[in-house]
């Protein structure tokens, strides 16, 4: 278990590196970061010139990408294309952004995995029951809805209409404490985290949706494959109770496939926060990353690219050692 | 040799409800198994061996259903119990193992654990002791090493070991009746002899009674007292195991036991007989009784009617207008 951890871990740095480059090659065919400035009449073509010579851009590609390696390893302060203020890191700039993201899309990502496995579960033991028909049309339901269009949907009916929950922003300006306005910042602890988890709800609840259709179906279909094993009658004909029947011997074969599968939709969580964050006006990575794509900012979205690439990676990793760990087989190989 | 009765089925019927028909997978099946006896059920597959030994316990899934009939285990209907009476009638009086043994145990327990899991189900003791327990019974049923198997997974053993580790699951609690469902189909012809040597050897130790279903004759003639020879779900011939290998009466079983190859017949250079056509289709049965079409006897009542399963000799029961041979042992 150990060597196969180290080994797994070890296997990380040629395929980071991989993405870094190749990630690097689409970005830099997205455009030069630079043409703006031309059209800027307080920027003289020298000045352009010699931006172009520090950031290595009259370099060949390969040679780009060492810089551009090194800098995000040791960040230099950056120039403000656009994105980055002046003095500015991609980095520091990121991880001022990442937390409200990392909030919304870790804790819709566990609400999924709450929801879906037991009622996967559930819909399975109960297969075309009145149930299960009623869970098998909310998880198409939730699979077809566009993100962006279930987003404003919820907005119109919780924000404009019944006004239970904000409309956009992850947290308020100020509180009014005792009649005397306190900003968001110095207000009391739990003040801001209920006030941001208040924002946040309608985001959360569209990507759980998102996410929890899927596995749902995931879940029902590899239980009733799993029903009907050997090893479950085996169980049965042992005298076991029914319960210790599905609850030890066939949901422990049925969760295998989905552990892969979720470790599997952390792209697309990822995804789903840029649309989310879009749509709910929340300052995130998600959005941040739409803004530099669309700005050219070449420096702000490799960054991202990378710190996003990282994630997955991560969350592939995670998933195969709790793989290792529900799935004995594989242990050793 | 009167013995006590510990099994009783009494005309069994388990139907499979499908989309396309119904499926008679087991139509009026009736045997009885003394205390410590050895039965075989032979037959073909889909003719309804395996649904006769998941009925008995119970287990038939969903299309199927037992629609009839009675299960008398130790003077009480099993088919009149409740679930929860019959959970705890499994794994303890009727065990049962399976033919695939790569797939019969859950891949991601250890061997142990499983073991352990029927002796703390049926039995009043700490884990301690049934751990003692479960390394005793993979001992006695020939796994080298046996405690540091117990911690080992189904997929660190080979198939042998692996049915050995079920059979030490199913006696682990002491069972009245074992059901063997082609338990040794799957292994290799020596690995298969040893299985067979140490079922053979419990039942002698423990004394119970075996329901030893196969699709090989060879191994009935070996393992069991008594013979239950089936055919699309219905019994066509039964009596004990030298009446039925002397004397086969039913064509079916004839054209069965001559099928099998030997080294000692004189027809060694011709061809090896077999029964022609294949079982039928359980959506179309044929009209009267089922083995007429590839029966070489059939007359035209054959084609009408089903024939009753007749004592055509004592104890001998076969289900045929014409049984074979009758005439020949007589004179």
């Amino acid at each position: 278990m150990r060597n196969y951890l180290i080994r797994r871990s070890l296997e990380l740095i040629p395929v980071l590196f991989a993405i870094a480059f190749v990630s690097f090659w689409l970005v830099s065919k997205m455009g030069d970061p630079f043409a703006v400035l031309v059209l800027n009449p307080h920027v003289r073509p020298e000045d352009i010139q010699r931006l172009r010579h520090i950031w290595h851009w009259d370099d060949p590609l390969v040679v780009r990408f060492w810089y551009w390696l090194k800098d995000f390893v040791w960040p230099r302060q950056g120039w403000g294309l656009s994105t980055l203020a002046p003095g500015q890191t991609a980095l520091q700039l990121i991880s001022r952004r990442i937390p409200v993201t990392i909030a919304f899309s870790s804790t819709s990502l566990i609400a999924a995995i709450i929801l879906s496995i037991p009622l996967g579960v559930y819909s399975a033991l109960r297969q075309y029951s009145v149930a299960d028909y009623i869970l098998t049309f909310f998880a198409f339901f939730g699979m077809s809805m566009p993100t962006f269009w279930f987003g404003i949907m919820l907005i119109y009916l919780f924000a404009v209409k019944l006004h239970w929950f904000p409309a956009a922003g992850y947290h308020r300006a100020f509180f009014i404490i005792n009649g005397v306005p306190v900003m968001f910042d110095k207000a009391p602890r739990w003040m801001q985290f209920l006030d941001e988890a208040w924002h946040l709800t309608l985001p959360i609840i569209v990507l759980t949706v998102f996410q929890v259709g899927g596995w749902l179906r995931y879940m029902r279909s590899s239980m009733l494959e799993v029903k009907s094993m050997d090893y479950v009658r085996t169980a049965r004909a042992k005298g076991l109770p029914e319960r210790t029947v599905i609850y030890k011997h066939a949901f422990r074969n049925a969760v295998i496939p989905i552990i892969t599968l979720i470790g599997l939709s952390f792209p697309g969580l990822i995804g789903g926060a840029m649309i989310t964050e879009t749509v709910f006006a929340i300052d995130g990575i998600g959005r941040l990353t739409y803004n530099a794509v669309m700005s050219q900012d070449v420096f702000v979205a490799m960054a991202l690219i990378m710190i996003f690439s990282i994630l997955v990676v991560i969350g592939n990793f995670l998933a195969d050692i709790f793989y290792a760990v529900a799935d004995p087989r594989i242990r050793y190989s | 040799m009167e013995k006590e009765v510990l099994l009783e089925v009494k005309d069994l019927r388990t139907y499979f409800y499908t989309e396309d028909g119904v499926v008679r997978a087991v139509d009026g099946v009736s045997f009885t198994i003394h205390k410590g006896e050895v039965l075989g059920l032979v037959g073909e597959s889909g003719c309804g061996k395996s649904v006769t030994s998941l009925s008995i316990m119970r287990l038939v899934d969903a299309p199927g259903k037992i629609v009839g009939g009675e299960i008398i285990f130790k003077g009480e209907d099993l088919l009149k119990k409740s679930e929860e009476e019959m959970r705890k009638i499994r794994g303890s009086e009727i065990a049962m193992i399976f033919q695939e043994p790569m797939t019969a145990l859950n891949p991601v327990y250890t061997i142990g654990d499983q073991i352990m899991e029927a002796i703390l189900t049926h039995q009043d003791v700490n884990e301690e002791e049934a751990k003692k327990q479960t390394i005793k019974l993979l001992d006695l049923v020939g796994i080298p090493d046996p405690e540091k198997r117990f911690s080992e997974y189904p997929h660190e053993m080979s198939g042998g070991m692996r049915q050995r580790a079920m059979i030490a699951m199913a006696i682990s609690c002491n069972p009245d009746l074992l059901i063997s469902d082609e338990a040794t189909t799957a292994l290799d012809v020596t690995i298969q002899a040893q299985i067979l040597e140490l079922m053979k050897d419990l039942q002698r130790k423990i004394g119970m009674a075996i329901l030893f279903i196969t699709h090989d004759l060879a191994l009935v003639a070996e393992m069991t007292d008594s013979v239950a020879v089936t055919y699309t779900g219905k019994i066509v011939e039964y009596s004990d195991v030298r009446s039925v290998f002397k004397n086969p009466h039913h064509p079916y079983t004839y054209g069965l036991l001559e099928s099998i190859p030997s080294l000692l017949s004189e027809r060694t250079k011709e061809p090896l007989p077999a029964i022609e056509g294949m079982v039928p289709s359980p959506y179309r049965m044929p009209k009267g009784c089922h083995f007429n079409p590839r029966c070489p006897f059939a007359t035209d009542i054959c084609r009408k009617e089903m024939p009753e399963l007749k004592e055509v000799e004592p104890n001998h029961l076969v289900r045929c207008f014409h049984p074979v041979n009758v005439k020949e042992e007589v004179s």
